[in-house]
């Protein structure tokens, strides 16, 4: 019964990746990412059983994933001044081919590590695996700062979820000193961004090549 | 007072100090404290880690909280060099202070990171459990961002962008490392399972597969953090875009820590896999990558907080080919962390001071570097010649070492390539050390005071720099050999046959 939850979930994880793979405007790319925030907290969830403790991380991660992160990365799109990434390295048609490589080498992955936890859906390691490669994938084809933040951001929520299925109980200090950790992240790359938008009047990330050699 | 109380306090007093520095209204006051507060920090460390060496490790908060002989020689090392770098660092801003350089908000902005960046630093040498020294790690890159960009610029800010996006990303990796490590492990439900300590008694257990997966996952993503060739990038940038403090602290200290969580699991993942895994292999190769790729890039530098950095990842590349050696390469290794440590900062902080003098850190615009200041042109000569591996200096003697358990372990062709890229090394610095000294440029430097904090500063670290040249003292090996054993599990040397 619960397994055909985690399944729905998992499919719209992946179909989340797959859009982030093929959009370019901004506001839409920062609502992906806190749609997986949302999902992943649906995840873990009914990974770990009801007990009050996960009742309470999966609502912390759900609501620094689904809204204080794309508040924060909203707040910085809106003052730098950005709508879309346009001329990606790497153009949105190809993106998408290359994610669906991507997806057959996650489920290729996924099927060879002994990973799954027992009664956890088999689909979950695949998409987890893919959300961290569309990440990475992000934070290295596309052009603008802003958009590989929210490239490092859906790596991190690759590695929530893969942790979420595999792993079961991590210590609760520990996790919350993890999501510390990527709060901070978020909140330095943003004030990052603004600042290289202060003072450049772009945050094309190409173009920051003043230090070679 | 008890050891363990004294692991927290070299907690909390950095956190306190990080939280109290901005709160202050004088810039010149916001400095004198962040150096005071980080000073009794190391202190406090190292009468910790002293005491750990003599009498055995020291436990804190229910087994989170760990000093062993290999946290403890590294946090030696985080007092020696942060130490210094504290009140070098009170220095190089005064001076700024005076120049009108430094506003209150930006000193109040290094005070706090900076302090902060010392409670991460402590809290991942001394936990016991791979999350929270995971934790630790990240922090360390998230205080120190801010503190390459502590002057605005361009280039601070791309080399700032690089650090953040880039680390970030490593650290990552390494989370990933760390999850399948967690999944590998027995599931007991209690939190010990993650601790080193019950990891270490169970390795044999965990999951072969998976250990390997997790060390690939690990190496790359604390090697990134560690400079460790061909993921070195966002390095030569936020070394040179630093202020000088920042340089020597990321050079000296914060490159060391994140090959130390490497080495926190290098026993695990070995007897898990029961050696067969290859890991050492893969450190033998990144190291040898990382060593010439350094050695190759120091030829060609135009600016000296760059060539520094080139050859921070040729230092780092070489400890790493000594730990892959295992025994006495390991103890070497450890030794030679040490050495480099030392004088990597003084380097940095020579090559710091000599460009407020100069206006920039452009090797041309800096030669005749004597004409600025006597103690820092010295400074960056002779720490200079000792990063060369010069005969009378401390690197000389730790790399002659790793050179001999190479050649002892009877690998060729390492030998060889070894030889090969300390000797590009050498002469690459040699020739910058000597332009820097005795060439003359077009540029007229300010000349700096000659104070006797100054002077104190080049000339301790230049006799330590000298005796540990000579020879190693006993306890100096003692210490390296005890937290080799840890390194190496049950394969360690003995004392006897590695020292000098």
């Amino acid at each position: 019964m619960m397994d055909g939850v985690v399944d729905r979930l998992m499919v719209l994880l992946i179909l989340s990746d797959v859009a982030l793979l093929g959009m370019s405007r901004l506001g839409a790319v920062i609502g992906l990412a806190a749609l997986q925030g949302a999902l992943l907290g649906g995840l873990a969830l009914s990974a770990s059983g009801e007990t009050s403790r996960a009742v309470l991380l999966a609502a912390v991660g759900l609501s620094v994933r689904g809204l204080l992160f794309p508040w924060l990365l909203r707040r910085t799109a809106r003052r730098a001044g950005v709508q879309r990434d346009l001329e990606p390295f790497v153009g949105y048609a190809l993106s998408l081919l290359i994610g669906i490589v991507m997806l057959g080498a996650s489920m290729a992955l996924g099927a060879r590590l002994p990973l799954g936890r027992a009664g956890v859906s088999n689909l979950v390691v695949p998409a987890a695996l893919f959300t961290m490669f569309t990440g990475v994938f992000l934070i290295v084809a596309r052009r603008k700062a802003l958009t590989q933040c929210v490239g490092y951001l859906v790596l991190e929520n690759g590695i929530y979820g893969f942790g979420a299925a595999s792993v079961g109980e991590i210590p609760l200090l520990v996790e919350l000193g993890a999501l510390l950790d990527l709060f901070v992240a978020v909140l330095v790359m943003g004030v990052a961004v603004y600042r290289i938008t202060a003072e450049f009047d772009h945050m094309d990330t190409q173009r920051l090549d003043a230090l070679r050699g | 007072m008890h050891d363990s109380t004294l692991v927290f306090a070299a907690l909390i007093l950095p956190a306190l100090g990080a939280a109290a520095v901005p709160l202050l209204r004088r810039a010149r006051g916001v400095l004198a404290v962040t150096c005071l507060v980080t000073l009794v920090d190391v202190l406090l460390a190292a009468v910790v880690s002293v005491s750990v060496l003599r009498k055995g490790p020291v436990a804190a908060a229910a087994g989170w909280l760990r000093v062993d002989a290999l946290s403890a020689t590294h946090l030696l090392l985080l007092s020696l060099v942060g130490g210094l770098s504290s009140l070098f660092a009170f220095v190089y801003f005064d001076d700024e202070l005076q120049q009108g350089r430094l506003t209150l908000r930006q000193s109040r902005l290094f005070g706090s990171l900076w302090c902060g960046a010392f409670f991460a630093i402590t809290l991942l040498l001394a936990s016991n459990n791979l999350g929270v020294m995971w934790v630790g790690m990240e922090a360390t890159t998230l205080f120190t961002a801010f503190l390459i960009s502590v002057h605005i610029s361009r280039e601070s800010l791309e080399a700032m962008w690089k650090y953040v996006l880039i680390c970030s990303v490593a650290i990552a990796f390494a989370f990933m490392g760390t999850l399948i490590t967690a999944a590998a492990a027995p599931r007991t439900g209690a939190p010990s399972a993650l601790f080193w300590t019950s990891l270490l008694a169970d390795a044999a257990r965990l999951d072969p597969r998976l250990m390997r997966a997790a060390f690939v996952f690990l190496l790359v993503g604390y090697g990134t953090k560690a400079g460790l060739a061909p993921m070195h990038n966002w390095l030569p940038d936020a070394h040179s875009q630093a202020p000088a403090p920042v340089s020597a602290l990321f050079s000296g200290f914060m490159l060391n820590s994140a090959l130390y969580c490497i080495l926190r699991y290098l026993p695990v993942v070995e007897s898990a896999t029961g050696g067969e895994g290859g890991e050492r292999g893969l450190l033998l190769a990144l190291g040898l990558v990382s060593l010439l790729i350094g050695a190759g890039f120091i030829l060609f530098q135009h600016d000296a907080k760059r060539l520094l950095a080139y050859c921070s990842v040729e230092h780092i590349g070489l400890i790493c080919v000594g730990v892959g050696l295992g025994g006495a390469g390991t103890v070497a290794a450890l030794v030679h962390a040490l050495n480099h440590s030392l004088a990597k900062s003084l380097a940095f902080f020579s090559a710091g001071r000599l460009g407020q003098a100069f206006g920039g850190h452009d090797i041309a615009r800096m030669s005749g570097a004597f004409r600025a200041s006597h103690a820092w042109g010295a400074g960056l000569l002779f720490s200079l010649i000792a990063l060369s591996g010069a005969a009378p200096f401390a690197a000389f003697l730790s790399e002659l070492m790793i050179l001999k358990a190479a050649f002892d372990a009877r690998r060729g062709v390492l030998f060889a390539t070894l030889l090969f890229g300390l000797g590009l090394a050498f002469l690459g610095l040699l020739r910058h050390a000597i332009r820097i000294a005795w060439a003359r440029s077009d540029a007229t430097p300010r000349r700096l005071p000659d104070r006797a904090i100054e002077r104190l500063i080049v000339g301790a670290t230049l006799c330590l720099l000298l005796v540990l040249g000579l020879g190693w003292p006993e306890n100096l090996a003692r210490a390296a050999v005890s937290a080799a054993r840890i390194i190496d599990g049950g394969s360690a040397a003995a004392l006897a046959g590695i020292l000098p």
